[in-house]
């Protein structure tokens, strides 16, 4: 009974941890050369030095963009309360220019405790987020705005991009803008003018390498030592994760995972499924916890179905293929029987089904 | 704003004051100063150069304190080698200290694309002949247009700026006349009639919008019949971004145009715009009736004039920040793509970031004096002109490389696009020439919808998977240079 409640703990913290996107991505976050030091760089420079900045973060989806900028965001709002405030802005709910405006106004007015009113005219609302920049920049405070899916800000003729950029070309001013998209060109995207006005600097976030990739399973396998679960029971698991990891066949599985799609978010939904499968009576993670993990990610629908056909089915689906090797694209009912007769002719064992029985088969499977 | 104004007050300021901020105000105040009519700056500037002193160039930038004017003289070395003239007022004075914040963000705010320069150079004609035409309209009473047209990042809203300020001087010398000044942005309009609402709010103040007809019609009114009130000014309306005004049927853009050519108009309208041709393709009317405007063309920087803009703006502080080479390979660098002056202002800004990680990071701190150099130059322009494609397709998985491996083979035979059943195939033959497992179509297509929500593969619209058509987006060069570390790829790509 102890045990069970003691592995029921355990993989509860494993599944907190691996549901925490603060947790998997501060292990990046220690070297001088990563993505959330220079990030941090720039915007707590901007802030204390009081100048505008602008930069744009690229990388494949699954990489880590949002959650380290909620890391940053999070450090810094800890680092100099009251001198930062956030707008996030999301290009998939608010490409109008119309729709972003009053988007803006509405965080600025719940920032600030001001309030919002839905009848403002978009004329209106542009003036109140020109006339509380220029406030918040006299009193030396910084507007972080985050433009998620920046991609699909730059359709149409750009004009919120422009006038944010703008703002920032004055001195009275005081913001940074984040633009976060994972397409590689999303600059090129912008006109001339916007471009100009946008700083070249760009974070490119890319997917862990293979060592990276063994830290963060370390990083997140391992038991603390210092938690309230029982001792030689976290030494136990921890051994027996350690042994896992130097097999070699766990290299093959993790090999065939990345092969396909090496992002973190995939990893990180591998070892959910690898953390749920653990069998309570054990209580450790073993081998074939990961093979079925890996079986569950990378799903073959179509073979699935496949294994429940009738026999029948499985001569039609033979014959079919046969013909597409004679290179012919279309096939009707007609050539598919004659294929399956000279089969039937060819190989004498084979089952002989009729023509009426052979009928019913394409209406069951569609 | 009182803060601002207490500042222009006392130009001595506490340098060692402890609150940062009201230090930062006044510098911008300072820098920002509109009344001193500085437009009869001809090449002087650059003679000046040479002859103004560092002790002189301190005392313009009030945020130093006499002590280091003290050590900046006693550094003086007398330079007459003819080589390096132009770069003596830098080389004399003392190195700059990095890990000093208070320098750092000195510096920085220099170089700030925000920071308007205390005085504008290399655009002296241009900001002349604005600055004669409005006088010309002003003192004739006559109305007029002038379209202003160059690529962003030359200087026009600058010099626009310099150009209200220098009217101002020069009607309040002369005693006359200094007209209403309108200065709008286009792309504030959500509806581009609305310029004409603006206009007519500026010139008839108190009198009501009459409901009846457009702000339009009661201008065009207004201006065919003579003004009963003789002493109505002449308005200069400045709009920016004029291209926005563009609508389908150029109406409102030819309208505009046409109030400066109404018997009585009183407008002197300056519009600027990126398209150099915007006079021609856009108002062809305006030909056959005589009006054209006239067109100032703000050409991009050269070499010499980046460079001789980013000294100007060093120029107020006592210390040296940057190499003069490292300052010519920016200015060379920019100006053989853009001639954009805001891009060479971020790179010079990420050069003195590159200085100071180097300093961060290095544990010897015997030069605790030391300059930007070209190695830091070099490796911010890298950054600013890199392009991350390269990086990405190196670090994608291996089964997405070989997707993009098999197009840039289905597409050498000459088709510019295809299905992804076909791409299916190719795939498939590629790995197995290396014993690689293939994976089933739909990862496939999952793949390519991966690959084009990068921006590396378009992927089309269609019902069936099979048929949705792939092009690339990348030029298959890139892909080759990314691959050719991977001797698979490299045979493969042969």
């Amino acid at each position: 009974m102890k045990i069970q409640r003691t592995v029921e703990e355990a993989i509860v913290l494993l599944r907190k941890r691996l549901c925490d996107p603060d947790f998997i991505f501060s292990l990046f976050s220690d070297s001088p050369d990563s993505n959330y030091s220079k990030l941090k760089f720039i915007v707590s420079s901007s802030v204390t030095e009081a100048c505008n900045n602008s930069i744009l973060l690229l990388g494949p989806r699954g990489c880590g963009k949002n959650a380290v900028l909620d890391l940053v965001l999070e450090d810094l709002l800890k680092e100099y309360p009251d001198m930062i405030s956030v707008i996030k802005l999301n290009g998939l709910l608010h490409c109008d220019d119309n729709c972003a405006l009053k988007e803006i106004a509405r965080q600025l007015c719940i920032e600030h405790e001001l309030m919002f009113s839905k009848m403002a005219s978009s004329d209106d609302n542009s003036q109140f987020m020109i006339a509380m920049l220029r406030e918040c920049g006299l009193a030396h405070k910084t507007v972080v705005f985050v433009l998620d899916e920046f991609d699909l800000f730059a359709q149409g003729k750009q004009r919120l991009l422009y006038s944010l950029l703008d703002a920032m070309q004055s001195v009275s001013s005081q913001a940074v803008v984040i633009g976060i998209s994972c397409r590689l060109d999303a600059d090129q995207l912008l006109e001339k003018r916007v471009r100009s006005r946008f700083s070249h600097r760009k974070l490119l976030f890319l997917p862990p390498q293979k060592d990276d990739l063994q830290r963060l399973l370390k990083h997140i396998l391992l038991l603390p030592t210092d938690s309230t679960l029982p001792h030689d029971y976290v030494t136990d698991f921890n051994s027996r994760i350690s042994n896992i990891i130097a097999d070699k066949k766990f290299n093959e599985i993790i090999d065939k995972l990345t092969d396909a799609d090496c992002t973190v978010s995939n990893f990180v939904r591998f070892l959910f499924s690898a953390v749920c499968c653990i069998d309570s009576k054990s209580g450790y993670m073993t081998l074939e916890n990961f093979k079925s993990a890996l079986s569950t990610v990378q799903r073959q629908p179509k073979l699935d179905c496949l294994k429940d056909c009738s026999i029948l089915e499985l001569y039609i689906m033979v014959c079919i293929r046969r013909l597409e090797f004679k290179e012919q694209e279309s096939y009707n009912f007609n050539s598919v029987m004659k294929e399956y007769k000279t089969i039937y002719d060819s190989v004498q064992n084979v089952d002989n089904y009729s023509r009426n029985v052979c009928l019913r088969v394409p209406k069951s499977r569609g | 704003m009182p803060s601002i104004a207490a500042a222009r007050s006392s130009p001595m300021p506490m340098v060692n004051g402890d609150v940062s901020s009201p230090h930062k105000r006044r510098l911008r105040s300072n820098s920002a100063s509109f009344d001193d009519p500085v437009c009869n700056t001809p090449a002087k500037s650059c003679s000046s150069l040479k002859s103004k002193s560092p002790r002189r160039s301190v005392n313009d930038s009030p945020n130093r304190s006499r002590s280091n004017v003290e050590t900046g003289v006693s550094l003086l070395k007398l330079k007459n080698s003819p080589r390096k003239k132009l770069l003596d007022s830098i080389l004399d004075k003392p190195i700059w200290n990095p890990t000093d914040s208070e320098q750092l963000s000195v510096v920085k705010e220099a170089l700030h694309v925000s920071t308007a320069p205390t005085m504008i150079v290399c655009r002296e004609d241009e900001q002349k002949r604005i600055v004669e035409f409005c006088k010309q309209c002003v003192e004739q009473e006559k109305a007029g247009s002038l379209y202003i047209c160059g690529c962003p990042g030359t200087g026009k809203s600058l010099s626009m700026e310099n150009v209200k300020g220098c009217l101002a001087g020069w009607a309040k010398e002369t005693g006359g006349q200094l007209p209403d000044i309108l200065a709008i942005n286009c792309t504030s309009f959500s509806n581009t009639s609305e310029i004409f609402n603006k206009i007519l709010e500026k010139s008839k103040p108190n009198k009501k919008v009459n409901g009846r007809s457009t702000a339009l019609k009661q201008l065009q009114q207004m201006y065919s019949q003579k003004q009963q009130s003789a002493d109505t000014k002449m308005m200069l309306v400045i709009a920016d971004e004029l291209d926005y005004l563009i609508t389908k049927d150029r109406v409102v853009l030819h309208d505009l145009f046409m109030l400066t050519t109404l018997p009585f108009s009183k407008v002197i309208l300056i519009g600027i715009a990126n398209a150099i041709d915007l006079a021609d393709r856009f108002l062809p009317k305006l030909q056959s009736l005589n009006c054209k405007p006239a067109v100032v063309s703000f050409r991009a920087y050269s070499m010499d004039q980046i460079i001789m803009i980013l000294k100007q703006r060093l120029m107020a502080l006592p210390y040296t920040v940057f190499q003069p080479q490292a300052l010519e390979l920016c200015a060379r660098k920019v100006a053989a793509t853009s001639g954009d002056m805001r891009k060479a202002l971020g790179i010079c800004r990420g050069a003195i970031e590159m200085l100071e990680t180097e300093l961060r990071e290095s544990t010897c701190t015997s030069t605790l004096t030391s300059m930007v150099r070209v190695d830091h130059m070099a490796i911010a322009l890298s950054r600013a002109y890199k392009s991350p494609i390269v990086d990405t397709i190196q670090s994608l998985p291996q089964h997405q490389q070989i997707v993009l491996c098999s197009v840039v083979k289905l597409f050498r035979k000459g088709k510019k696009d295809t299905t992804i059943g076909e791409l299916n195939k190719f795939y498939i033959d590629i790995c197995k020439s290396t014993l690689i497992p293939p994976v089933g179509i739909m990862e496939l297509s999952c793949m390519c919808r991966v690959l084009g929500d990068q921006g590396i593969l378009k992927l089309g619209q269609s019902r069936d998977d099979k048929l949705r058509r792939v092009t690339l987006q990348v030029d298959e060069a890139d892909i080759s240079f990314a691959l050719q570390g991977i001797r698979f790829f490299r045979n493969c790509l042969q």
